[in-house]
């Protein structure tokens, strides 16, 4: 074959030049550990990276609603518990009323079951730490709890301003909880309400005003028959809550658990589906610096060389 | 018998042919890195010889003309390769604009981390539904509002700069094609002109070498504007057709390319005389007229169908929602495509306004916000069934794909047309080596041709002298 200085020129550039670029390439995948860095290099490695990329970072929105659902349920735990010993006073006060006839033990009686309407008054208007009522149902702007008090301060009824309804949020895909309660809920259906609710035979406010009137009028037969009875329903309506409440917890602590598996094992899958071989990218590279190396020294030799030089 | 004055006629022949070589040798060498240059040889002969009764005698040799090395079937080879190689240039430059405006780039510290692509639309989309997630635990509250609000405006900023961007890349391409025919008429004038040239030259008898490389430089710019076909004459002019219509016809250009707008602005070429529309096949205009109309276009229309998905259902869902003061009935985005997708101005200014309750006056009602918030792992049906996320990572695979495909094309047709192009400069190249070993032949034969001269010479005084005698 005819060897023309144009042809050995043309070959020789266009040999380091794949060699250069090739060295570009396996350079910058050494410096930035990625072997897949714009969509042209790989299509369905980046498909698949923009796609773990949005779990993944769904994984993490999830895992801040569990957060915050997490704080609402232990406020609501906190009231609840309170409400539970509350209604236990109650309870206890119901029983030792029961056949006692002093009036003056039994308006001491009274003066206390006033003061737990009170405290139950201000546990059912708890708000959450950004301001939220949380027994309000999803009317959460005011307070959901209004009691009238008569002349002599003492509460004589207390009406609900909130809602049933309850607000649901996201902990995994498709799996939606609510650390709410509606503080009343006589609609038969839905969240159980923690104050009353038709269902359960619950409403705390009406009975322990029924307590504390019959204690006022010595009324003990009516506390025995029926006050004591309705304090039992108050309290084992406000333990379903409380275990409901720890159930949620406990449900948030398995799906915070789930996301952070699931955004960690999708990272490492976008890791490895990125990630160059660090060693065998650096042997290439090792390779082709020698090739070209070898190209430069044996191009420069044969190209400085020609007839002319041979020629006196 | 030549006597004499018929040898030293003789001599002084060979004297100029080999001066004449010399020349040639070095119009080769100064050639030498002119890779349209073709080798150029004299052509010689014995000249005519004398019948003598002792049987023809030589007189000498003479130059016929000059020749080049040239191979026409190689010649329209690279032609052809020049057409592939040039709509593939022109394909990957624009495509690779628009991945670049796409800035979806996988970066070290985002693959090792918790991902995040900061400027991509994919990110923007993410963070709008984790936006309205969050706002889901929170309803009533002004600054989650506000972050969603913020969000949103984020996704509607970037599908905007995105899909300006891409316009521009594809007004970029339309001027390109406008460009290019300019410079495709220019060639075909040009090679009409030197196919007058070189066939007035040939049919004096001389040789038009030096023209003919011009015309084969012109003919492979040409090549990798547009592809065409040619058929040669015999007086040496070469006859240019695109898409079948004749364009150069001996030493007339009789029609010329024309860049003309179909009505949707996407320019297109037809033959400004014959007034048929053209479709190129090969060049850098094909390549530019492929991008727009393929990949682009796509991308275009990809994003675009996206954003006006994310438009209706994003709006069916939050005008049915409440805001804070009990109003309902607005549209959280405002637009129909990628261009003009916004943010209602009302809920900007006021994230209080921002409905997301299914009821009014129940701050703390979620379902709008928590149906905002789940849409974002919904399979849409207007995207083929697919997530917003989804649908985005499968169109910037699609361009992925499409760039990646015009790459691996244009590592062979590079390779190719290295291939024919060390072909050609084996057959038309210049080599020192031979150019030099040449030069030492004609230098030893100029010294032979006057050693003779000076004998002769001799002779002839010899021969002067014995009249004296």
């Amino acid at each position: 074959m005819r060897v023309s200085n144009d042809s050995f020129s043309n070959n020789f550039l266009y040999q380091i030049s794949q060699l250069q670029s090739q060295q570009t390439s396996l350079q910058s995948e050494t410096t930035t550990g990625l072997s897949v860095t714009q969509p042209e290099d790989n299509p369905a490695v980046m498909n698949q990276v923009l796609n773990l990329q949005s779990e993944a970072s769904t994984g993490a929105q999830y895992q801040n609603n569990i957060a915050t659902i997490q704080n609402s349920a232990s406020t609501a735990s906190d009231a609840l518990n309170s409400l539970q010993s509350l209604v236990e006073q109650a309870g206890e006060i119901a029983t030792q009323a029961n056949g006692l006839s002093s009036s003056t033990q039994l308006s001491s009686y009274a003066t206390q079951v006033g003061q737990l309407i009170q405290q139950a008054l201000q546990l059912a208007n708890t708000q959450d730490a950004n301001g939220n009522y949380i027994f309000g149902g999803t009317d959460t702007g005011s307070a959901p709890f209004a009691a009238t008090t008569d002349a002599n301060g003492n509460v004589t009824g207390v009406t609900y301003t909130g809602n049933a309804s309850v607000a649901d949020s996201e902990i995994a895909p498709g799996l939606t909880v609510s650390a709410q309660n509606p503080g009343e809920n006589n609609t038969g259906s839905g969240t159980e309400g923690v104050f009353a609710d038709s269902r359960t035979g619950a409403d705390l406010f009406n009975h322990l005003i029924s307590l504390q009137q019959n204690l006022q009028s010595g009324n003990t037969g009516a506390i025995a028959s029926t006050d004591k009875s309705n304090l039992t329903k108050d309290e084992n309506n406000v333990v379903t809550q409380i275990s409901g409440n720890a159930v949620l917890q406990s449900t948030l602590q398995v799906a915070g658990n789930v996301a952070q598996q699931q955004i960690s094992t999708e990272n490492s899958q976008m890791s490895n589906d990125t990630s160059a071989n660090l060693a065998q990218t650096l042997t290439h590279l090792s390779q082709t610096q020698t090739a070209y190396e070898a190209a430069l020294e044996s191009g420069t030799m044969v190209m400085s060389l020609s007839l002319v030089d041979f020629l006196s | 018998m030549l006597g004499l004055f018929g040898a030293l006629d003789m001599a002084s022949r060979s004297l100029s042919v080999q001066q004449e070589e010399m020349t040639l040798t070095g119009q080769n060498l100064a050639n030498v890195s002119n890779p349209s240059y073709a080798d150029e040889q004299l052509v010689t002969s014995q000249s005519v010889p004398l019948p003598t009764q002792i049987g023809d005698e030589g007189t000498g040799v003479q130059m016929t003309g000059i020749t080049e090395s040239r191979n026409p079937l190689l010649d329209s080879q690279i032609q052809a390769e020049a057409s592939t190689t040039g709509s593939l240039t022109a394909q990957q430059t624009s495509l690779q604009n628009a991945e670049a405006y796409l800035d979806e780039q996988i970066s070290s510290t985002s693959s090792l981390s918790v991902p995040d692509s900061p400027n991509g639309l994919a990110s923007d989309l993410s963070n709008l539904f984790n936006s309205f997630q969050s706002l889901s635990t929170d309803p009533s509250n002004l600054s989650l509002r506000q972050s969603a609000v913020e969000s949103a405006q984020q996704v509607t900023a970037q599908f905007n700069q995105v899909s300006a961007q891409l316009a521009t890349v594809q007004a970029n391409l339309n001027t390109s094609v406008q460009n290019d025919v300019a410079s495709s008429n220019q060639d075909l004038n040009t090679i009409a002109s030197l196919n007058q040239q070189i066939a007035s030259a040939e049919a004096a008898g001389g040789s038009a070498n030096q023209l003919v490389d011009q015309r084969e430089q012109t003919l492979e710019n040409l090549a990798g504007l547009a592809n065409f076909s040619t058929s040669t004459e015999a007086n040496g002019a070469i006859n240019v057709s695109i898409g079948g219509v004749t364009m150069v016809s001996g030493a007339t250009a009789t029609d010329q390319l024309q860049a003309y707008d179909p009505g949707n602005g996407q320019l297109q070429v037809r033959a400004q005389n014959a007034g048929t529309q053209i479709t190129l096949t090969g060049g850098s205009i094909s390549g530019e007229i492929t991008a727009r109309d393929g990949a682009l276009a796509s991308l275009q229309s990809g994003l675009n169908t996206l954003a006006s998905q994310l438009i209706t259902q994003v709006n069916t869902i939050y005008s049915a929602g409440y805001d804070l003061n009990g109003n309902t009935g607005q549209d959280l985005f405002t637009g129909t495509d990628a261009s003009d997708i916004g943010v209602n101005s009302n809920v900007v200014t006021d994230p209080s306004q921002f409905q997301a309750a299914s009821v009014p006056n129940a701050a703390g009602d979620n379902k709008v916000a928590l149906g905002l918030a789940q849409l974002g792992n919904q399979n849409v049906a207007g995207l083929n069934n697919q997530t917003f996320s989804g649908n985005y990572a499968q169109t910037v695979s699609s361009l992925g794909d499409a760039i990646s495909s015009v790459n691996d094309q244009l590592g062979n047709s590079q390779a190719v047309s290295q291939m024919l192009t060390t072909d050609r400069a084996a057959t038309s190249g210049v080599s020192i080596d031979q150019e030099m070993s040449n030069l030492i032949q004609y230098q030893k034969a100029y010294e032979a041709s006057a050693e003779i001269v000076t004998t002769l010479n001799e002779m002839m005084q010899t021969a002067v002298a014995m009249k004296t005698v």
